[in-house]
């Protein structure tokens, strides 16, 4: 980092209020799956509660990555390790994903 | 010897180097951490059983979120305070950093406390109990009794499985009852008589007589092949015959024969298991239920008890039932059974071993009541009940109801019904036994499907929360340490270069966000949905 001192004294406010946000999207995340009329879609858990729980928690993770690990302001070699970590882990979950095709899902599999 | 680039940058990638090792540490970490996501993603997809969703007490996880989230705003700060040389400022966030990952982790540790005490049955028609499992006889030692146990008449043991930890153990409950039942001469012409007690130095005796044998009578059969393929070799008729040939083979046939009758002599004699009997009358074996399994688990008719170890315990079983207090009843994987044989799920239920049970009819009647008038309610929402509503009775709903008259609870509303439960505070890691007396039921052993506390081994959604939150924890412990090094053996370091340590504690403080991250996904994915 070569922040100077003057300018680090000025990201300390935006790490609180990037601590308040989390924590006001964590009430959120519990509000949304706990409350009844802050639940979207049927009653219990489906898939709108899936999406929107996944969706504070991206936000999060977002708001974690960009500013507490200042991936805001950061050099491209960083954003190309990071990247390709992250590219790969996609990979890894698509590639399982292919099970879905695996013929033995076949009705007819094992009448053949 | 001096490290280099490791405060000041690296021309080529305009970053120092412990910063590109911590993010490719990093991105190897997502790698990790988003195999084991899709590994709960593909399990969940591919249950056979009803997931079990929302079932954790969110409140130690909503704690631990607020915690985990605090000690990385506190991490950041800790950096500022050395960016800006402010010793004071550092120590004290540092350790308010150290503070909240001790408590993530006593938070952790209560949990899995609370999971490793709870007892969980699959009964036979698949329903779901779950409680604490008790003594047979409250009152007497606190230790849970849910061993198998059977009144044995005669033990075999298998000399090639049989394992000391399970002879050590299980000894102690043979003692002097068991005797050999036929009289044993081993290759050694060590005599064993019909009515020697059963011991170690017997079975380790058996054993190597036995291990020794199979050797030398290997040892023989190798020379007798080796010899009658010489033999073949030395034929001037197969001369020029392959290995495959008949005529060859046919030779080798005969000629082994031969050989083998030659050697009779040279072979030994296998004994390959031991069977003891009780000397006077049956003995009561109790087995831990991880260590075998019984082939007839109804009381009082002929079982075997099988261990791990091949083990054979035979005679009459005896009473193996698991006494539980029950604080959740769930029949949901009995309506998916029923649902695909073409049953009416009601009718499951309503035939179900379990409400038979006097005490968890009533309960059942009493949910019952509670689903009507939810059922009331949702119509005017234009919501329908859940599986969960209709089918899973909470430890909150039997804490609620159980001293509730059903003629009261008929009268109130689904409101005021549910105001009756207890709150999240109550069973901050699950239902609390000390406060509250669940209904007692006696399960015998041939109703149990599978038993298990919650643990990796009950389900697959406990083995995925196991491994990850263990794995999580794992990263807090480490994070912990290294900053804690930062913390109480940095000054060195910030008296040589306070913008070394500064850059020491930047990339502990991004592996210590990584964590935070994890837990961001870990929190609403394994709490929440």
């Amino acid at each position: 980092m070569a922040d100077s001192p003057e300018e680090i004294k000025k990201h300390v406010k935006l790490y609180m209020l990037i601590g308040v946000i989390l924590f006001i999207c964590t009430v959120l995340t519990v509000a949304v799956a706990k409350i009844e009329w802050l639940d979207f879609g049927a009653r219990g858990f489906d898939a709108i509660d899936m999406v929107i729980g996944l969706l504070i928690a991206s936000v999060k993770a977002t708001l974690v990555a960009l500013i507490f690990m200042h991936l805001n302001h950061e050099k491209k070699m960083i954003y190309w390790l990071f990247g390709m970590g992250i590219f790969f882990g996609i990979c890894l979950m698509v590639i399982t994903g292919f099970a879905f095709s695996d013929p033995i899902y076949y009705e007819d599999f094992f009448g053949r | 010897m001096e490290i280099p680039y490791i405060v000041e940058p690296r021309k080529d990638t305009g970053l120092n180097n412990s910063k590109i090792a911590i993010w490719l540490f990093l991105a190897s970490e997502v790698m990790l951490f988003g195999g084991l996501f899709s590994g709960y993603v593909f399990l969940r997809i591919y249950a056979d059983y009803p997931w079990p969703e929302r079932t954790l007490p969110v409140l130690p996880g909503l704690i631990n979120t607020f915690v985990l989230i605090g000690s990385s705003i506190t991490v950041v700060f800790a950096w500022v305070a050395l960016k800006l040389r402010e010793w004071r400022k550092f120590q004290i966030y540092m350790s308010i950093t150290l503070i909240c990952a001790a408590l993530f982790m006593v938070l952790k540790g209560v949990e899995y406390n609370a999971k490793f005490g709870h007892q969980a049955i699959r009964l036979d028609d698949y329903t779901v109990i779950e409680g604490h499992a008790y003594p047979q006889e409250e009152g007497g030692d606190k230790k849970i009794t849910k061993n198998l146990n059977i009144q044995a008449e005669q033990i075999q043991i298998d000399l090639k499985r049989v394992d000391d930890k399970y002879y050590e153990t299980m000894g102690a409950q043979y003692g002097e009852h068991f005797v050999l039942a036929e009289d044993l001469t081993l290759n050694s012409k060590t005599k064993y008589e019909k009515g020697t007690a059963i011991s170690k130095e017997l079975i380790d005796a058996a054993k190597k007589d036995f291990i020794d044998a199979l050797a030398n009578n290997s040892n023989v059969n190798i020379a007798v092949a080796r010899q009658a393929s010489k033999d073949a070799g030395n034929q001037p008729e197969l001369d020029g015959k392959r290995y495959y040939d008949k005529d060859r083979k046919d030779f080798i046939a005969k000629r082994t024969k031969e050989l083998k009758a030659e050697q009779e002599d040279n072979y030994q004699n296998i004994t390959p298991a031991l069977t003891f009997i009780a000397k006077e009358g049956a003995v009561d074996i109790s087995v831990n239920p991880r260590w075998g399994k019984l082939s007839n688990p109804k009381e009082g008719e002929k079982g075997t008890l099988k261990l791990k170890d091949e083990t054979l315990i035979s005679g009459t079983t005896a009473d193996s039932s698991i006494t539980m207090r029950v604080d959740g009843i769930d029949f949901r994987h009995t309506v998916m059974k029923a649902v695909e044989k073409g049953i009416d799920p009601e009718a499951a239920i309503n035939n179900s071993w379990l409400l038979k049970d006097q005490s968890m009819k009533l309960i059942w009647d009493k949910h019952l009541v509670f689903v009507d008038k939810l059922q009331n309610y949702l119509d005017e929402h234009d919501k329908e009940p859940t599986d969960l509503d209709l089918y899973r009775i909470t430890w909150q709903e039997i804490a609620g109801l159980m001293d509730k008259d059903i003629e009261d609870l008929e009268k109130m509303d689904h409101h005021e019904i549910a105001a009756l439960f207890p709150g999240d505070i109550e069973g901050f890691a699950g239902a609390n036994h000390t406060r509250v007396h669940y209904p007692k039921i006696n399960v015998p052993r041939e109703q149990v499907r599978f038993e298990a506390v919650f643990s990796p081994r009950w389900n697959t959604y406990y083995a995925t929360y196991f491994t990850i939150t263990g794995l999580h924890g794992l990263h807090v412990i480490g994070g912990a340490i290294v900053l804690g090094y930062y913390l109480f053996f940095g000054r060195k370091m910030y008296d040589a270069n306070p913008e070394w340590l500064a850059n020491r504690v930047e990339v502990g403080g991004l592996f210590w966000h990584f964590v935070d991250l994890v837990w961001i996904f870990l929190f609403p994915i394994l709490y929440l949905m």
